[in-house]
């Protein structure tokens, strides 16, 4: 079977570049390997919130003193302000509302309660720009009874550190009552399944509007909606408080959406999206990447005149490291990686580690090698690039959008 | 060294790599719509640390696993949590007698020859509500639910009798597994397969001995009989494989995953030597027209709006690929490919009384999404999905190869294959 392009990895990034080039009417097939770490998104974008330890305020202008071998520098600091306006606009015309930008970042929530910078976060959750001038006072927070996937404690302390005068309030309706009996998946997607369904709204408002008292903002752990902000919309409707989401812990709820939400944009535009199915290996001509085999095509390879690796990092079986080496597992490509094994990991797990900056490498224009050799046709994006931490510099998903869109122009022009 | 011994540690259903972060659960349709079922990480990896303890934590609620693979195909950690979930089932059905109900439901070939003999009474009577309430009453078969009408001719005798001499004039040949659902219910399927690879240059040959293939059977716990018959269907494959040459071709999403996957996972049946050669008549095509070894023409007026949907099982093969782009190639098909979602039957599953409800509320989804297709008909490759999706929102259901015949310029292709 013969595409224009054929994308390995059907997450974040995967869908962006496959978006990006099936909108430009190319003929393209994303691989996906399961579902993607989209799933434990709380419903936020980071571009950079951290460098050194130190937090980021304005990213653009942090993005320019990041080193050569960052992804970022690759793809050209002066580039970034253009990209992410076209990946909010790729956003947007998924359906997936966002909102932030690039001059200054704002304050996501975590489950947590802690603060962390961000680029764009759901227009129905909560977002705070600046930590000085809140958007509220007082806050209901609004707590399920028999919930897993929220710390409310934690949450509630974690707001009031911030300055929030929080009111955590514990309530439950007779259908969510009885979700309890399968004690072991009172989850957000159970919630929101159930939530979207029947009456099961007008009896969480009620509850809102018994219980808020003088709040000026009603805080609801984010359950609704898996697949759109319907949910939320109609919740806001009949609750008589401005409403706001927060993070739950992951499956959560909003990547959920996002991901849905991408991949069903994507179908639209035609392309194709292999669930379940994992690319196994790749034939070369030289430095070209002809075709590669999938586990559930089998004999017959996905061929194309271009491809893309957006496969992730570790937690994705996008690097693996054994007892000798970290590799990458599908096409055998180069990676910017210690050989010492000593090196890749520090005892104290709070501090920086060396493996998350691990990844494939690539040259200025984000092609990939093999032996040296430069592949002329193969891109890498996202996760599965090397040169930065998500986890400690808070760049992950831009990461993710800003290099599939980059590599979508490159493969177009 | 140290790399090996970790595989040594890893058991046949790999539930060791389960990470515990609940994908499975999201996408599993039977814990969206009741809180009796524990849902996949539960009742797979979770629960099968317990059961190697003591087979006494098994848990009855398993019944209502719909083996529909949803879990699997998530899964990012290729756990394959269905097969866990059904080998438990199977141990704890050691020694137990399936009821009379499933051991019928089970039987599509033993069904279906009674039926087929008196087929006119058959569909009459099972059509009768008198009949309906005494089955849904006695037999626990649901009363909403209509037996798929059985034919007054096999595909079998039809076969032998009209197209068989003429097969082997052709230049190249496949086999055809043909499954219960064309054999008893639906002949037409069959030969529309006959007529579309007929017409591409190829004669059709059946297997030298074709039993029911076993999918219901293993739903109903009735594995023993299911392994007889695995043993019997892939001596007659490896027959055709190895001593004719032949692919083997089938037009039954569930008949195929069971052949290639569910022999080996669950009844032991190692047909790796022939897995390969085991493919949906639409993968054969596909890859005919790809390598331009074969040309389909089709017909100028032909104008239809379609919506496909790829069946769970299609989608655990990950093969609705070829069947989307073959109905692609007919100019003036306008397809419409659906959001998979389950449609809630799961071949015996929904038939009966105990699960209807839950089976139309797990295929609410799907039929809310055909309904906002604005179709005039749906594709897929499934039967017993064809069944639910017709009896819940009364539009045509057709297999991708009755289409791709309906719309083909037979002619035309025979032409354009060098025939005459």
């Amino acid at each position: 079977m013969r595409m224009d392009t054929v994308i390995i990895g059907g997450g974040l990034s995967g869908l962006t570049c496959g978006i990006a080039l099936a909108k430009r009417g190319q003929r393209v097939a994303i691989v996906a390997s399961g579902q993607s770490t989209l799933m434990f998104n709380g419903g936020s974008m980071e571009l950079l919130g951290s460098i050194g330890g130190k937090t980021v305020t304005s990213p653009l202008e942090a993005i320019a003193t990041l080193p050569q071998s960052h992804p970022y520098s690759k793809i050209g600091a002066g580039n970034i302000a253009a990209l992410a306006a076209s990946a909010k606009e790729l956003l947007a015309d998924a359906g997936i509302n966002m909102e932030g930008n690039t001059s200054a970042n704002h304050w996501r929530i975590t489950p947590m309660g802690v603060a962390k910078p961000a680029w764009l976060t759901l227009s129905d959750h909560l977002r705070i720009d600046n930590l000085d001038n809140l958007p509220a006072k007082r806050v209901a927070l609004m707590c399920i009874r028999g919930f897993f996937d929220e710390p409310n404690g934690m949450l509630a302390q974690g707001l009031r550190d911030l300055g929030f005068e929080v009111k955590a309030i514990e309530f439950t309706t007779d259908d969510i009552t009885t979700l309890r009996r399968s004690p072991s998946e009172m989850r957000a997607s159970s919630l929101a399944k159930h939530l979207g369904s029947n009456n099961a709204l007008q009896r969480v408002a009620d509850q809102i509007n018994a219980l808020a008292g003088d709040a000026d903002i009603v805080l609801l752990p984010s359950v609704l909606g898996q697949n759109d902000d319907n949910d939320f919309q109609s919740l806001q409707a009949m609750a008589r408080k401005p409403l706001r989401l927060v993070a739950t812990l992951p499956p959560a709820v909003a990547g959920m959406r996002m991901q849905t939400q991408l991949r069903h944009y994507f179908k639209m535009l035609g392309g194709n999206y292999l669930m379940g199915d994992t690319a196994v290996s790749g034939a070369f001509d030289g430095d070209r990447l002809t075709s590669i085999t999938t586990a559930k095509l089998g004999d017959m390879p996905l061929k194309a005149d271009q491809f893309v690796l957006a496969t992730g990092s570790f937690i994705s079986r996008g690097l693996v490291a054994d007892y000798e080496r970290v590799y990458e597992p599908v096409l055998g490509l180069d990676v910017d990686a210690d050989a010492d094994r000593e090196q890749w990991t520090r005892f104290n797990i709070l501090e920086p580690q060396a493996y998350m900056g691990y990844g494939v490498a690539t040259d200025g224009n984000l092609r990939c090698s093999k032996q040296g050799t430069t592949i002329q046709n193969l891109h890498a994006i996202g996760s599965v690039l090397s040169g930065h931490d998500a986890v400690k510099m808070g760049d992950g998903t831009g990461v993710s959008m800003l290099t599939a869109l980059a590599a979508a122009q490159s493969i177009l022009a | 060294m140290a790399e090996r011994m970790q595989l040594c540690n890893l058991s046949e259903n790999n539930f060791e790599q389960c990470t515990k972060c609940s994908i499975c659960t999201t996408v599993c349709p039977v814990a969206a719509v009741t809180t009796d079922y524990p849902g996949p990480k539960q009742a797979g990896p979770d629960g099968e640390r317990y059961r190697l303890k003591d087979p006494a934590y098994y848990d009855k609620m398993l019944k209502l696993c719909l083996n529909c693979k949803r879990c699997e195909v998530a899964c990012p950690s290729g756990v394959h949590i269905a097969d866990i979930i059904q080998r438990a089932r199977m141990r704890a059905s050691e020694g137990k007698r399936a009821s009379l109900r499933d051991t019928l439901l089970a039987n599509t070939d033993l069904l279906g020859t009674m039926a087929n003999m008196v087929a006119p009474v058959a569909n009459a009577a099972l059509g009768l509500k008198p009949t309906k309430l005494v089955m849904h009453s006695v037999m626990d078969i649901d009363k909403h639910r209509t037996f798929p009408a059985y034919s007054r001719t096999k595909f079998e005798t039809w076969f032998k009798r009209h197209a068989a001499a003429t097969q082997d004039a052709y230049p190249n040949h496949v086999s055809y597994f043909h499954g219960c659902y064309v054999n008893y219910n639906f002949p037409k399927l069959g030969q529309d397969l006959v007529k579309l690879m007929n017409a591409a240059g190829y004669g059709v040959h059946l297997l030298g001995k074709e039993q029911c293939c076993g999918v219901a059977l293993i739903a109903n716990g009735l594995y023993k009989q299911a392994r007889r018959q695995g043993n019997v269907n892939a001596a007659s494959i490896r027959q055709a494989v190895n001593d004719k040459r032949h692919m083997v071709l089938t037009t039954s999403s569930s008949c195929t995953f069971n052949l290639r996957d569910e022999y080996p996972a669950m009844l032991d049946i190692d047909t790796s030597d022939v897995r390969d050669s085991i493919m949906l008549a639409t993968r054969f095509i596909y890859n005919l027209v790809d390598e331009e070894k074969i040309k389909l023409v089709f017909k100028q007026n032909y104008k239809r709006r379609i919506a496909y949907h790829t069946a769970c099982h299609m989608q655990r093969m990950g093969w609705q690929l070829y069947s989307i782009e073959l109905l692609r190639m007919i100019p003036g098909l306008d397809l419409q490919v659906l959001e998979q979602e389950c449609c809630g039957i799961s071949g015996t599953y929904g038939f009966k009384k105990e699960n209807y409800e839950r089976s139309q509320a797990i295929g609410s989804i799907l039929f809310k999404s055909i309904e906002e297709a604005r179709v005039e008909a749906v594709a897929t490759d499934c039967e017993t999905c064809k069944w639910q999706i017709e009896m819940s929102t009364g539009l045509p259901v057709e297999n991708p190869v009755s289409i791709l015949a309906d719309a083909l310029d037979v002619e035309a292709t025979r032409q354009a294959n060098g025939l005459k």
